[in-house]
């Protein structure tokens, strides 16, 4: 299977099967793709370890009900899958500073899990926000 | 729901994310420099990844629609919320390069920078989830059209909205190729 240990496939070819995956997702088990919701029941584990009675009265997590689903596992196996992909192309490799950012803002580590860690907290109430 | 039900699900959720997120990584799709290519104009590969699935994907589920197979997932239109929202995402995006999806893929490559945008989006949500009462008292009551779709507010067939996106689509990717983004 030389085709899945390619570095890279036209973007329009895997476009289009993730097109027909998530067709047969919807024809199969009526799940359309989606990742953020998922964030919100993590966020609320976290806090059910931490203030359990706080979390309990939320309307936010009461109407996100904290469940192991469909999605949860969805977004866990993409890791997997890029993973498998990426293991297949001997492309798995640790790159802690991208290359782009490493041109503009320079090699440190630690600028950029900073930048990444507020960029992510911003991106995702940003998300919710607009129900994405 | 009954125990098997369950666990199908479950099932059916990781394979579909192993796949997803295999095609994700074949198209290079999930590195912050692609990313952040696109939103400089520079490298249309991700642009090309997503309408490309969205152009399959909406022909064939609107087929399976029309063949009462399928149901349609809407999402409301709340002007407040979704421009509000997706600006703010944008910022976020543009500093993270990787949005939650592809951050989960990032990781599986090795990219562990994502690690840090991970965590930073759980708190995200929590933050957001202390925000809802507020938001839904003001944000989300701004512009709220409820469940609408193109098709409905124009009184066409969705066929038609179809056709025009499709070609739109096809017009942008041939454009991306001419000036080799």
């Amino acid at each position: 299977m030389n085709v899945l240990r390619e570095k890279m496939w036209s973007p329009y070819v895997a476009g289009a099967l993730a097109g027909l995956l998530l067709v047969l997702s919807v024809l199969v088990t009526g799940k359309f793709f989606g990742a953020s919701t998922t964030f919100v029941r993590a966020a609320n584990y976290v806090e059910q370890a931490v203030a359990p009675e706080k979390v309990a009265g939320m309307e936010y997590f009461i109407k996100e009900k904290a469940k192991i689903d469909w999605q949860f596992l969805f977004v866990v196996g993409v890791l997997f899958g890029a993973l498998a992909s990426a293991w297949l192309s001997k492309e798995k490799k640790a790159v802690a500073v991208p290359p782009m950012w490493e041109g503009r803002f320079g090699a440190s580590r630690v600028r950029r899990g900073v930048a990444a860690f507020l960029g992510g907290v911003v991106l995702m109430f940003g998300a919710r926000l607009a129900d994405g | 729901m009954r125990e098997g039900t369950a666990m199908n699900e479950l099932l059916t959720g990781a394979i579909t994310g192993i796949l997803f997120g295999f095609l994700m990584q074949k198209a290079q799709v999930i590195r912050y420099d692609r990313q952040l290519a696109a939103l400089r104009f520079k490298d249309m590969t991700i642009v090309k990844f997503m309408l490309t699935t969205t152009l399959v994907a909406m022909v064939g589920i609107y087929l399976l629609f029309d063949l009462g197979l399928v149901k349609l997932s809407v999402k409301p239109l709340i002007l407040g919320g979704n421009v509000l929202g997706g600006l703010i995402f944008g910022i976020g995006w543009g500093i993270v390069g990787y949005c939650p999806a592809t951050a989960m893929g990032a990781l599986g490559e090795g990219r562990y920078d994502s690690v840090f945008g991970l965590l930073g989006m759980i708190l995200g949500a929590g933050i957001y989830a202390e925000a809802y009462p507020l938001m839904k008292a003001t944000v989300l009551t701004w512009g709220d059209f409820g469940k609408i779709t193109l098709p409905g507010v124009l009184g066409i067939n969705h066929w038609i909205v179809i056709v025009i996106l499709v070609a739109v689509f096809i017009a942008l990717f041939r454009w991306f190729e001419k000036k080799g983004l």
